[in-house]
């Protein structure tokens, strides 16, 4: 129980993933900010700059693995899990709005047609929003099918047995 | 680009004093080669593989700026 025990003692989970971000931006070429709001159950890391879609990458790809990365950092020696998010520039609420418009209109395209339609491959948290945002619209279900980095969420007309 | 790597490895494991980066050429690409504790080897590799794709996704993304490729491998220890 010496102090010494942890000789390198890890800084705070939220500086920690500051800690992450700043240098993943900079390693990126990235000029910006990191601001980090922390609270009882989420660590928020928003970049602000130029460049910042050299940080998001094809599909919000490196965005994702840097906020995975930081959750993983952020969880290490800490008694309770919180949720990490990485955004940058309003990234993560301008693809909620696109994945809620892509939900709509492969719901309203389900139950005009009577077929299954097949969103295009998203993050578990990008599926979750489909889900929860089309839980109990009437004659719809939706569910996930395919493997990761592939997996994708199908809206598909109920089938009712009457 | 080795340093970056080196500390995304250490950010996720319990002995980051445990982790060293080898870097070497191979073929026109950047091969590095991340050592650590046994222990830590499912850390750094994650569920699926998710972290070491996510070391790999960042390290790929850091390259492509000097139009480098790189390739990020998980070595186990060899004693």
């Amino acid at each position: 129980m010496s102090e010494e025990q942890q000789a390198a003692p890890p800084v705070d989970a939220a500086e920690r993933v500051r800690g992450i971000v700043e240098r993943v931006i900079d390693a990126l070429g990235v000029d910006g900010t990191v601001d980090v709001i922390e609270t009882d159950r989420q660590i928020t890391a928003v970049v602000d700059g130029e460049d910042v879609g050299r940080l998001i990458g094809r599909r919000g790809q490196t965005i994702d693995a840097v906020q995975l990365i930081c959750y993983r950092a952020a969880q290490r020696g800490a008694k309770e899990r919180k949720r990490v998010i990485v955004d940058a520039a309003g990234y993560r609420e301008r693809r909620r709005e696109q994945v809620i418009g892509q939900a709509e209109r492969a719901a309203a395209r389900a139950l005009e047609t009577g077929r299954e339609i097949e969103l295009e491959p998203m993050s578990a948290t990008e599926r979750k929003i489909v889900h929860d945002h089309l839980k109990g619209r009437p004659g719809i279900e939706t569910f996930s099918e395919g493997d990761e980095p592939d997996r994708c969420v199908i809206v598909a007309p109920l089938v009712t047995d009457e | 680009m080795r340093d970056l790597v080196e500390f995304l490895a250490r950010s996720v494991v319990e002995d980051p004093g445990a982790v060293s980066v080898e870097e070497f050429e191979e073929d026109d690409e950047l091969v590095l080669e991340v050592r650590v504790a046994d222990d830590d080897l499912g850390r750094v590799i994650g569920k699926d593989g998710r972290v070491a794709k996510a070391i790999r996704t960042i390290a790929r993304a850091a390259g492509a700026r000097d139009g480098r490729r790189v390739a990020v491998e998980i070595v186990e220890a060899d004693d």
